[in-house]
């Protein structure tokens, strides 16, 4: 198996007058499992589209291993996608869907069966051969995709929310199914998906986008203690921001406002110390599973936070956020927190 | 209670039942009626005309006359149908592939604007456009004199079977193109691109990924070209003069001249039972896969 890195210099995709990519800067390292996170309609699919060839550059340039592929067809580039549709072949049965791409790079028919019975016995599907595609459930399906991309040994493999369609235990599984397989491997692989948790859970290195740009680039941890700015913050589940009166509480700063995420803030009927305290109304509390997520105002704004116990609404309480969960954030919205936390800086095991 | 109300719900319609069948039928009566007595009446009194004799005897005399008199043409309707319907599916494959995997915009929008005007030309004009086109001293070969790749002792006429060949795929080209090119663009594009993305040129992704897809399509349009090819007897009459020619022209060719209805049907037999024999194989091909489903 050979890996490979993928670079990508200022990458700019338009499609009519809508600049969709723009200036994409990226290295991937060999080996890794990136994840392309960012809301609905920025830019996820159509980078990756970009990589496989399905989307021609108005400029820049992209590289694996430092050898330019900006100009070859996609037939050339030996990238390997598992389209978010999986789009296999109907008129194939499933063992003919992965033997296919063998055929097409001329391996003879007895080495491909091997092949095909192995990736089968990988997928657990083995008895799964000469089934139509069209009789498989979406997990099976989702499984053969993968299958038919890794049968070729791909240098680079693109994923394109390969787990949205599934329901959510499916999902849990082959997430660290596919975490696994990529390891063991090797294979640097870009994932997109629009579900942070699955993100941190699976990426070394998350690039966060945002309308055609990369709006950050980190470690799952990093991007989760320090999003770029407020917005990232925001796609990151920080719901709650609070501008500060300086001197308050123990939290030194010159930050203009912090973040924070209810599930850290709680309701107190003390202040404590080392924490940030707000005097609060209850408006609303609601069971939450394992809590109680409660609404307050204070000052005329609208927080969230956690709580064991009920509140009744209209009662007075203090709101109260530990000072490590604050996220700071200055006048500009950017975050204080020092950049070179954010960086990847994660070596890969 | 909600048993009740379900229970009321539910006995209204049965009540209508009677009624409401009555009314579809006197809905469905008048394309009914148009069917059976335009198309299935003189369809099934061509059919029998063909067996019976002047007294109103049946006979299989028609038939036998119809092969002594008429058996070269037959066969050489049913190799032109076969050449005609060979060169159509090249072509059309050909078209709507570039339609479809097609990566110059322009050429594809120059394609897609230019390939149907072949449809909007009456049979009529295309076999007189053919005859000024394909003969010995007509504009194909003057055109290919002037360019130099013909000297002008070696010009011949194309007046004949390849000329027949040529004005029916020209007529039908567009029509299959049309239904392919739309099923090719209906299919779901992710098909072709993962194809190519695991490597597969266009060449291949059109043979292997598009053309199994569409299969169906292409049959139907197939079929339907050589239904016309069958009917049409503009085009040979004027493009082939003397025998052997298609059996359009002969049918027409006995009836004229002799009044002679029973051989007439005799041979329009024959062509019903070659249509019939294709679209049988078409409709056993999609049931099989029906059933392989
Ligand atoms: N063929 C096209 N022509 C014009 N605009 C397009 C085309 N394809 C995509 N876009 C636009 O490009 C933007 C990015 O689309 P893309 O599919 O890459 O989003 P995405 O990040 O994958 O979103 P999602 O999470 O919903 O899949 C969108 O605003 C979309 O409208
Ligand atoms: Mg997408």
């Amino acid at each position: 198996m050979q890996s490979t890195s993928l670079t990508l210099d200022n990458v700019t995709v338009r499609m009519g007058q809508n600049t969709i990519l723009d200036s994409i800067s990226l290295s991937v390292p060999q080996g890794s499992f990136t994840c392309l996170l960012g809301p609905s309609g920025c830019g996820k699919t159509t980078l990756l589209r970009a990589i496989a060839g399905f989307a021609p550059l108005e400029s820049g340039d992209m590289a694996i291993d430092a050898v330019s592929i900006a100009a070859l067809p996609p037939e050339k580039r030996q990238t390997a996608m598992v389209f978010q549709s999986y789009a296999l072949w109907p008129h194939m049965s499933v063992a003919e869907n992965l033997a296919y791409p063998l055929k097409l790079r001329g391996i003879d028919r007895a080495s491909r069966a091997r092949k095909v019975a192995r990736i089968l016995d990988l997928l657990d599907l083995a008895e799964f051969g000469a089934r139509s595609v069209a009789s498989l459930s979406g997990g099976q399906r989702q499984r053969i995709a993968l299958g038919r991309a890794l049968v070729i040994d791909p240098p680079i493999l693109l994923l394109d929310e390969p787990l949205s369609n599934l329901d959510a235990a499916i999902r849990r599984n082959l997430r660290s199914e596919l975490r696994q397989l990529q390891r063991q491997l090797g294979i640097t692989t870009i994932m997109v998906t629009h579900d942070q948790e699955e993100a941190l859970s699976m990426a070394d290195t998350i690039v966060l986008m945002r309308s055609g740009k990369i709006a950050q680039v980190a470690a799952p941890e990093a991007l989760y203690a320090a999003p770029v700015d407020i917005d990232a913050a925001r796609f990151m589940g920080v719901e709650n921001f609070i501008t500060t009166d300086s001197g308050e509480m123990g939290v030194a700063s010159d930050a203009a406002c912090f973040g924070f995420r209810s599930m850290s803030a709680s309701i107190c009927l003390h202040p404590l110390a080392g924490h940030l305290n707000r005097k609060a109304v209850v408006i609303d509390s609601a069971y939450a599973g394992d809590s109680y997520q409660v609404l307050v105002k204070s000052d005329g704004e609208l927080f969230s936070a956690r709580s064991s116990t009920p509140q009744l609404a209209g009662a007075q309480v203090i709101l109260c956020v530990p000072a490590d969960a604050l996220i700071p954030f200055g006048a500009d919205k950017n975050c204080l927190i020092p950049t070179d936390y954010r960086t990847p800086g994660r070596t890969l095991s | 209670m909600s048993l009740s109300n379900a229970s009321r719900v539910s006995r209204s319609p049965l009540q209508n039942a009677s009624h409401t069948k009555w009314y579809s039928v006197a809905l469905v009566a008048p394309a009914l009626a148009a069917i059976v007595f335009l198309f299935a009446v003189p369809l099934i009194r061509s059919v029998v005309t063909a067996f019976i004799d002047a007294d109103g005897g049946w006979t299989l005399e028609n038939i036998s006359r119809a092969v002594e008199f008429y058996g070269r043409d037959v066969v050489f309707t049913i190799v032109i149908a076969v050449l005609s319907l060979a060169v159509i599916a090249a072509i059309s494959i050909a078209i709507a592939g570039y339609l479809t995997l097609g990566s110059t915009p322009w050429a594809v929008a120059a394609l897609r604007w230019l390939y149907r005007w072949p449809l909007f030309i009456p049979f009529i004009v295309a076999g007189q456009t053919a005859r000024s086109f394909l003969a010995r001293n007509g504009l194909m070969n003057s055109m290919l004199m002037e360019a130099g790749l013909l000297e002008p002792v070696a010009a011949q006429s194309f007046l004949d079977w390849r000329g027949l060949v040529m004005t029916f795929a020209w007529k039908q080209v567009p029509f299959v193109t049309l239904l392919l090119a739309g099923a090719m663009a209906s299919l779901d594009r992710a098909t072709i691109e993962s194809a190519r993305n695991l490597g597969a040129n266009r060449l291949r992704c059109l043979f292997e990924i598009v053309l199994p897809q569409v299969r169906p399509t292409l049959f139907v349009g197939l079929i339907l070209s050589l239904v016309t090819i069958m009917s049409v007897l503009s085009v040979p009459m004027m493009i082939i003069a003397g025998t052997p020619n298609m059996m359009t022209t002969m049918m027409a060719h006995r009836v004229t001249y002799y009044g002679d209805y029973a051989v007439a049907n005799a041979l329009g037999l024959f062509s019903y039972l070659l249509t019939a024999l294709v679209a049988w194989f078409y409709l056993r091909s999609t049931l099989e896969k029906e059933a392989g489903k």
